[in-house]
């Protein structure tokens, strides 16, 4: 393997772990307010195909990406306004999401199915592209690319920093207490939920209008399901998730890259490394720290002011 | 195992056809042909390819086909469907899914005056149900003379889904019309495990791109694969319909799905009462039209051009298949001998890569 193979590889992974870190760090900001949010799946679906579809009509990448952030956000509107404030089932309602988003990505996107879109492309920073190595991976990726790093730390920042993520934080924790102390539990959870709307979205549209410019039925393929396993790696943190996201990345770009050399692996272990993956990263932090349960204390639990103790 | 058994089967037609002299499946009344599908008519490959067929037997026969999309391959709710379109006096029922075969097996035999055809199913009774496949592999080894004339780094590569016979034996076509005008070239195959995933498809690609390839086809349906090859100049080869429209500059060919004649023929023969399913299925190819290029490239020089006519017209006549021997597995060792070919069952159990292809296959271990 020459040093042309890594290089590639390396450069690739940004445009792999992009939408899984989106998406992961949505479902974060959810779950810290204490909402199981299985829906990503769908989420990211109406991302996606809304995306292409205003960018087959306007060949508007940045505006493809507003409103594929935008439809998504709408989806997840009604999932917030049934758990949070109707207090449905969490998980049956995410589940619900998964199939609506099904639904209606294939019956709307029909028009614009395999209709090639335009994209990003990958950027030219002049002299920083040039540096050897550093410049391939660091300074030629697509624009999506330093917009997510961006969100990645106004996440952080924001959850771990502010006062608002304090309060977010606490209505996850103990929504008692929060309330008592003056949060309004329900709204916080109520807009938390439409970040994780908003992120997925932009992780679909990301897919469909970064990575492989067309839209196909069913292409998040399980990434959504992924992004969820991903929350749960990171421990429920943002700057884990990025890491979390990478380490993915990197072995879902190598396989393609291994099979194109013809390395000689067994292929069927590798078809499987994903869903290998998923459970590694399931398993690996549990038997690492188990010291504590790190979840939001009252995720997946309704809150009842009335039933406050 | 069913497919096993179709695979045998396949085998055995060729010795075992013999003239009988009943009369032939024949319906009543006027036609009316109603399509089940599996995905939709603008899905970029599969359902796009039947759409295109909906259109000629609409035109041949002036009707109008009923057409029932995105219908999962769940026995009981194909039944369901065949259930209702029978009640409505439908007589000639098309379905194009693997998953179908049971349901319309079940089908043929409780409604014994309908015809019942399926595309990729591997169900037949004889009295009227047939299920229909296409060579496709021959379309590949046109394509793979194409892709092998054009391509200067002598690397080619390939997208797949899964690796089943009718997989392999696309990706083993397009090496040995490669190699037929070629010989020096490699061939770097890539299974996805996945028919849809538009992503991957395009990552794929571009892995293949890094290695040097520059021919891309695809065994799949997205626009993707070749988008990718378009981008960086270097040339593609689609597959199920005409893909020009994804890669206007470095398109060369597709190797396209016609369903169309062998429907066409079938349903004026059901017409004149002389349909006689056969027991194996139909599986047909380059002599009926039913496998073809489409979208080939203007810039191809004439003698190549020539060979390849050459070919379509010798595999069409049956004097020659893309699988004659001497034929070398991936590994070297022979697996038809010279002046041997390969006979459908062991085409629908191909589980290994020819000579000079890059890539694991995992059925062969």
């Amino acid at each position: 393997m020459s040093s042309a193979f890594f290089l590639n590889w390396f450069a690739t992974i940004p445009d792999y772990a992009a939408p899984l870190l989106l998406a992961a760090l949505g479902l974060i900001i959810c779950e810290r307010s204490g909402v199981i949010n299985l829906g990503a799946e769908g989420l990211m679906a109406v991302g996606a195909m809304s995306a292409v579809i205003v960018s087959f009509n306007t060949s508007s990448p940045a505006l493809a990406m507003a409103v594929g952030t935008i439809s998504a956000t709408a989806l997840a509107v009604i999932f917030g306004i049934a758990v949070v404030y109707f207090k449905t089932n969490q998980v049956l309602s995410g589940l619900a999401i998964v199939a609506l988003g099904a639904g209606i990505t294939g019956v709307a996107g029909r028009a614009v199915a395999h209709q090639p879109v335009p994209g990003f492309e990958r950027l030219n920073m002049g002299f920083l592209s040039e540096i050897p190595w550093i410049g391939k991976i660091v300074f030629s990726q697509n624009i999506m690319i330093y917009v997510c790093i961006v969100i990645v730390i106004v996440t952080w920042w924001a959850i771990e920093t502010t006062r608002y993520g304090l309060k977010l934080r606490a209505v996850g924790e103990d929504p008692a207490t929060a309330d008592t102390a003056g949060v309004d539990v329900l709204f916080y959870r109520f807009i938390a939920v439409l970040c994780s709307g908003a992120f997925c979205g932009l992780a679909g549209a990301y897919l469909s209008i970064a990575s492989s410019q067309v839209w196909v039925e069913g292409m998040i393929a399980g990434r959504g399901w992924i992004a969820i396993a991903l929350v749960i790696f990171a421990r429920w943190r943002p700057l884990r998730a990025l890491a979390g996201a990478i380490l993915f990345a990197g072995a879902d770009s190598l396989i393609p890259r291994l099979q194109a050399i013809g390395a000689d692996i067994p292929v069927y272990l590798m078809l499987a490394l994903p869903y290998v993956l998923t459970l590694a990263v399931l398993i690996i932090p549990a038997v690492l720290f188990k010291r504590a349960d790190v979840s939001p204390s009252a995720l997946g639990l309704d809150y009842l002011r009335q039933d406050r103790h | 195992m069913k497919r096993f058994g179709m695979l045998l089967g396949l085998a055995l037609l060729l010795i075992t056809i013999s003239p009988q002299a009943h009369a032939g499946f024949g319906i009543e009344g006027d036609l009316k042909i109603a399509y089940i599908m599996g995905s939709t008519r603008q899905d970029g490959g599969w359902g796009e390819s039947h759409g295109i067929a909906i259109q000629a037997i609409e035109e041949e026969f002036g009707v109008d086909v009923a057409v029932t999309e995105d219908v999962p391959e769940d026995t009981v709710r194909v039944k369901q469907i065949i259930d209702l379109y029978v009640r409505r006096g439908y007589n000639i029922i098309i379905g194009n899914s693997f998953g179908y075969s049971d349901a319309f097996l079940e089908a043929a035999t409780e409604y014994p005056e309908v015809a019942f055809m399926n595309a990729a199913g591997v169900t037949n009774n004889q009295k009227n149900l047939e299920s229909f496949y296409l060579r496709t592999y021959q379309g590949w080894y046109l394509a793979g003379m194409i892709a092998g004339a054009k391509t200067e780094t002598n690397k080619l590569g390939m997208i797949a889904g899964f690796p089943l016979g009718l997989v392999n034996w696309d990706i083993n076509a397009f090496m040995r019309g490669a190699q037929e005008v070629n010989p020096d070239i490699e061939l770097a195959a890539i299974f996805l495990n996945t028919w849809y995933d538009s992503v991957k498809e395009g990552q794929a690609s571009e892995a293949l791109l890094e290695q040097g390839a520059d021919v891309i086809a695809t065994d799949l349906s997205a626009a993707s694969a070749l988008n990718a090859a378009e981008q960086l100049n270097r040339f593609s080869v689609g597959f199920q319909i005409d893909m020009t429209r994804h890669a206007p500059t470095g398109h060369l060919a597709s190797v396209l799905l016609v369903w169309a004649p062998y429907l066409t023929d079938t349903i004026r023969k059901i017409r004149a009462g002389e349909w006689e399913p056969s027991e194996w299925g139909a599986f047909v190819g380059i002599e009926t039209g039913s496998v073809a290029l489409g979208g080939v490239t203007g810039d191809l020089p004439d003698d190549i051009r020539a060979r390849i006519e050459e070919a379509r017209q010798a595999i069409s006549e049956g004097k020659f298949t893309p699988f004659d021997g001497p034929l070398n597995n991936q590994d070297g060792d022979q697996v038809v001998a010279a002046g041997e070919s390969l006979d459908d069952g062991a085409l629908w159990q191909m589980n290994y890569f020819v000579e000079g292809i890059v890539g694991t296959m995992p059925a062969s271990n």
